[in-house]
């Protein structure tokens, strides 16, 4: 009787579980609430060769119906994404690539031209790693807007767990 | 000897289906992300220089939209700031004139369509007491006196540039979180007597916002005509 006992609280504690998030659907809240425009969709880890240049590329996502601007926004007053890391020990960051922008104007306003990003977009960090377990921590900060309002500048939270074999 | 192997047979059956159905649940996940964001690509506006083609900026504004703050009907917030010569200026000043108060930013693309149209309502309802207030809700190091220098010079250049005809006012995020403000731009429409009468999130069409206007002249000419009666 225990052994069934046992068996059926197993069960049920499984069952309860598995109706809460599971590990790589929580990371797209990661820091950020509800509030974010932007999210983080993979890596959660990258195993490169240690010692060696490597690419980490970075996968992002932006709400539907918004566009953020690019790394190199056409106006001086514009806010452009960036991703803001802190290099841990063992960990070298040579450069961020970030992808060109697309052609883009409010309706209200056609003849003032954006470069944004809209969808999803990939940063490729070129980066070279000792051997080990290295936790990059950093930030995408970067301003939405929709057709018709602006949101204020957010960071998102990224973590990539940089694995040097 | 025979139900404890039941026992653990349904165990490890039971452990095998949740994790089928573990995999089956996230494979869908996927895929209907996969569906939705092939579906939520921005439609852009095409690029091809034909003026004539464009939608005018009143047409293109949030006509459709139903945003307006949990503010309206209430007393507007009180609030005084510093202009950007460093002069203090409270909503206090105003009672007993219509008021315009509109959260704004540099960075903000629809606020750029919206400040020439208040330029222009600023000059043409003037006669009737209307003042407007503009807040810069840009983003300002107080705590570095350098960065601070370079961020309240580009905000007088932006104004400068706008030809911004009535006071603009550095935010502050205690005044911005008391106003409910989360996206630009935010305007507000208010009374003689202080009553917020009506509000856009977002860049509304000009009509709307002169609309707005007059309800906020008309709001408070009635209640103090009122007030004034009773009085007598």
């Amino acid at each position: 009787m225990r052994l069934v006992t046992a068996a059926v609280t197993f069960v049920a504690l499984l069952a309860g579980g598995a109706a809460q998030k599971l590990p790589w659907q929580a990371a797209d809240d990661a820091g950020g609430g509800g509030q974010q425009k932007v999210h983080f969709l993979y890596p959660q880890q990258a195993t490169v060769a240690a010692g060696k240049a490597a690419t980490v590329e970075m996968h992002f996502r932006i709400n539907e119906g918004l566009h953020i601007n690019s790394h190199a926004p056409l106006q001086k007053s514009l806010i452009r994404t960036e991703l803001i890391e802190a290099e841990p020990q063992g960990v070298h960051i040579a450069a961020v690539d970030f992808p060109a922008g697309s052609d883009y104007a409010f309706p209200a306003d056609p003849s003032q031209k954006l470069s944004v990003y809209s969808g999803e977009f990939v940063l490729r960090m070129h980066v070279t790693v000792g051997r080990g377990d290295h936790l990059l921590a950093g930030q995408l900060r970067y301003q939405a807007c929709d057709d018709h309002t602006c949101f204020p500048p957010r960071n998102l939270p990224v973590s990539i767990d940089i694995v040097g074999n | 000897m025979k139900r404890t192997f039941l026992v653990l047979a349904a165990m490890v059956t039971a452990v095998v289906l949740m994790i089928a159905a573990g995999v089956i649940n996230f494979e869908k996940r996927r895929e209907a992300e996969r569906a939705r964001m092939q579906g939520a690509q921005l439609t852009l506006v095409p690029d091809n220089g034909q003026a004539g083609s464009s939608p005018s900026a009143d047409d293109a504004a949030g006509g459709d939209m139903e945003n307006a703050s949990s503010l309206d009907g209430k007393v507007a917030p009180t609030f005084t700031l510093a202009d950007l010569n460093g002069n203090k200026v409270s909503l206090a000043n105003y009672k007993g004139r219509p008021l315009v108060v509109d959260f704004w930013a540099t960075w903000c693309g629809p606020c750029k369509v919206e400040i020439p149209w208040f330029e222009k309502l600023h000059d043409q309802y003037a006669g009737q007491g209307l003042e407007i207030l503009g807040v810069s809700t840009d983003d300002l190091d107080r705590d570095d006196p350098a960065k601070l220098f370079t961020q309240k010079r580009d905000i007088a250049d932006f104004v400068s540039k706008m030809h911004m005809n009535y006071p603009v006012l550095l935010g502050e995020d205690a005044v911005e979180d008391k106003w409910g403000i989360d996206a630009m731009p935010t305007t507000f429409f208010i009374d003689r007597n202080g009553k917020i009468v009506a509000s856009t999130i977002g860049l509304a069409p000009r009509d709307v916002i002169e609309s707005d206007i007059r309800k906020a002249i008309a709001s408070g000419q009635q209640e103090s005509g009122v007030k004034l009666g009773a009085g007598l």
